[in-house]
């Protein structure tokens, strides 16, 4: 009786008690959990603005819409988590709350800085070595200078004022450090940086030059590489013209730039006859035949002498250069059809359950074969191509008779298996009738 | 009498006709089985036994085994150590090969160039080269996927 009226009173918990104490336990350590991450998020993603700063107190107090963007962006940019304020840019005192002392010319208050002083306001801290070391050891320190020989560069000293600074790539307030996802500068995002005044017909007027360049890249197997495959590495617009000292590609450096990552394909067309005569008749060499922005997947059509091949575009029917078209055509076509081929008589074999992954692994010789072929037929020398076509037929061909074999054997695997369910089955009804035979004696 | 007879025989009847319609199933459902090709076409390999010793791996060089149906390459760095990686290009997948004069990994079809860590150094490949784990078991050198 004592332990019940006890127990009926105890401040200790039941296990009902336990249970819900629990529960409530674990929901406030989640609770604290997802806050301390959600803080932490916060943290990394925006620093604190410093307390007691005239220039954000004011422009983040003053509720007007054109003063207050500085202060509501700046919590995301990188020079905040490094402590640059906005003095260090636009001078002033920011610990004298009166108007008249803290933006006073005499303690270098500029104000908004002019559009055409803006690489050089940039170029104060970012091309001194010694002060950016302080950041990053490893920093480039030439921006401002290469930007000078860029067509922007160039154009801001003739006193444009529309042309691109630091800003209008980098953004102002809200500038990221390169590896950010969300900075204008980030790989798959350039397009749209650059894009913002290039790709707009209307800001571009005047300045001659094509603004249908971002409409064509996105259809480029660059793009596709870059923003459905993932990978960086794909050329933007800054990998092909420069980021900070961005100029078009000429005609004479054009292989160059693609040979950065084509380097095999350059050094063939190198030492192709189409690397002088491209330059005697002032074509750029990869872009004449591929395109530039829209560079797309380049199939074994593009080289040949039927419509959608490109050889037709200078070679004429009564031409060396156009047999020789249609040679290479004719050996590309040989080997991708035999390849095809046995590729797919041993995907049947395979998918029926027969082992051919030898053969599989021997018709990567003409696979390989295929690619090198397609890669050699920028020395457009008929022979050259033949010889690799040939060996690569030779493999295809050699696979595809494994894959006949194999599906030969599958076939007299299937013949045998019917005859012996059928010898199998006949037993079977042999035995129940004389089962049935034996129990109609009986009865 | 003859009633519990006839009972006795269906009951027999009954147990054959299950047994022989069981044993006709059991038969059959393998032979269609076997008949249907099944929806994947190359069952996944996990690890391989490379045909060679270690003591047949010379010191900077690389060769070229089979895993599965794919291609990969086992390479004994200057250093002496022993690595293994598939050995398909990540550009276009041409099967890679070991330059001893370079000491690196190269594709002929684009050039393409790897480091001896399977990292994409030069040329148009995206990413590194898959890398597998080798483990060495006595006179067995075993190539395993999951590094």
């Amino acid at each position: 009786m004592a332990l019940r009226s006890r127990r009926g009173t105890s401040p200790l918990p039941t296990a009902h008690h336990g249970t819900d104490l629990l529960g409530r336990c674990i929901v406030f350590a989640w609770a604290l959990v997802v806050g301390a991450l959600l803080f932490a998020g916060g943290r990394a993603e925006a620093q604190k603005l410093p307390e007691g700063n005239s220039c954000i107190d004011c422009h983040r107090g003053i509720g007007d819409p054109r003063v207050t963007p500085p202060a509501e962006k700046f919590p995301q940019d990188i020079h905040l988590a490094k402590g640059i304020l906005c003095q260090d840019c636009h001078g002033g005192d920011p610990r004298n709350f009166d108007p008249k002392g803290s933006m006073n010319p005499a303690k270098g208050f500029i104000g908004k800085p002019k559009h055409q002083a803006i690489p050089q306001l940039c170029g104060k801290c970012h091309s001194n070595a010694a002060y950016m070391k302080k950041f990053n050891p490893t920093i480039r320190v030439d921006q401002v200078q290469e930007y000078l020989t860029s067509v922007h560069g160039r154009k801001l000293r003739e006193g444009d004022q529309k042309v691109a600074t630091c800003i209008s790539c980098h953004d102002v307030h809200n500038i990221r450090a390169i590896k950010d996802q969300q900075a204008w500068t980030y790989p798959v995002k350039v397009v749209e940086t650059c894009g913002r005044c290039h790709g707009d017909a209307k800001y571009m007027e005047g300045y001659k030059i094509a603004t249908d360049v971002v409409d064509k890249y996105k259809k480029s197997v660059h793009y596709e590489a870059l923003t459905k495959k993932g990978d960086l590495s794909a050329p933007t617009c800054n990998v092909c013209h420069g980021n900070h000292g961005a100029t078009p590609p000429g005609v004479d450096s054009v292989a160059n730039v693609c040979g950065t990552c084509h380097s095999l394909t350059a050094d063939f067309f190198n030492q192709s006859p189409h690397k002088k005569a491209f330059a005697a008749m002032g074509l750029a060499p990869c872009v004449t035949c591929h395109s530039n922005h829209d560079v797309t997947k380049p199939s074994d059509t593009l080289v040949g002498t039927d419509q959608q091949a490109v050889c037709v575009n200078c070679h004429d029917p009564a031409s060396a250069g156009y047999q020789k078209a249609a040679a290479i055509r004719t050996s590309l076509d040989e080997l991708r059809g035999a390849v095809q081929r046995a590729a797919g008589i041993l995907d049947r074999a395979e998918h029926a359950g027969m082992e051919v992954s030898q053969a599989k692994f021997e018709l990567r010789g003409a696979t390989d074969a295929l690619l090198k072929t397609r890669a050699t037929v920028h020395r457009f020398d008929p022979v050259a191509i033949r010889n690799l076509s040939d060996e690569g037929v030779q493999v295809a061909n050699k696979m595809y008779d494994k894959g006949v074999k194999a599906m030969d054997d599958l076939r007299f695997r299937h013949r045998g298996l019917w005859i012996s369910v059928g010898i199998i089955l006949v037993a079977i009804a042999g035995l129940v009738l004389k089962i049935r035979e034996i129990d109609r004696r009986r009865g | 009498m003859e009633t519990l007879a006839n009972s006795r025989r269906g009951f027999v009847n009954f147990l054959m006709g299950t047994g022989f319609g069981t044993m006709a199933v059991w038969m059959l459902y393998p032979v269609l089985r076997y008949l249907i090709p099944p929806k994947s076409g190359e069952p996944t390999i996990a690890s391989v036994a490379v045909p060679w010793k270690p003591a047949e791996v010379k010191t900077n060089s690389g060769k070229i085994f089979k895993f599965g149906s794919q291609p990969g390459m086992l390479v004994k760095t200057p250093a002496g150590e022993l690595r293994a990686f598939a050995a398909t290009c990540t550009h276009l997948n041409c099967t890679v090969q070991y330059r001893e004069e370079k000491q690196d990994i190269w594709c002929a079809c684009h050039n393409g160039v790897y480091d001896l860590n399977g990292k994409n150094v030069s040329g148009p490949p995206p990413r590194p080269l898959e890398t597998y784990k080798v483990n060495v078991k006595g006179d067995q050198i075993v190539v395993s996927k999951g590094a």
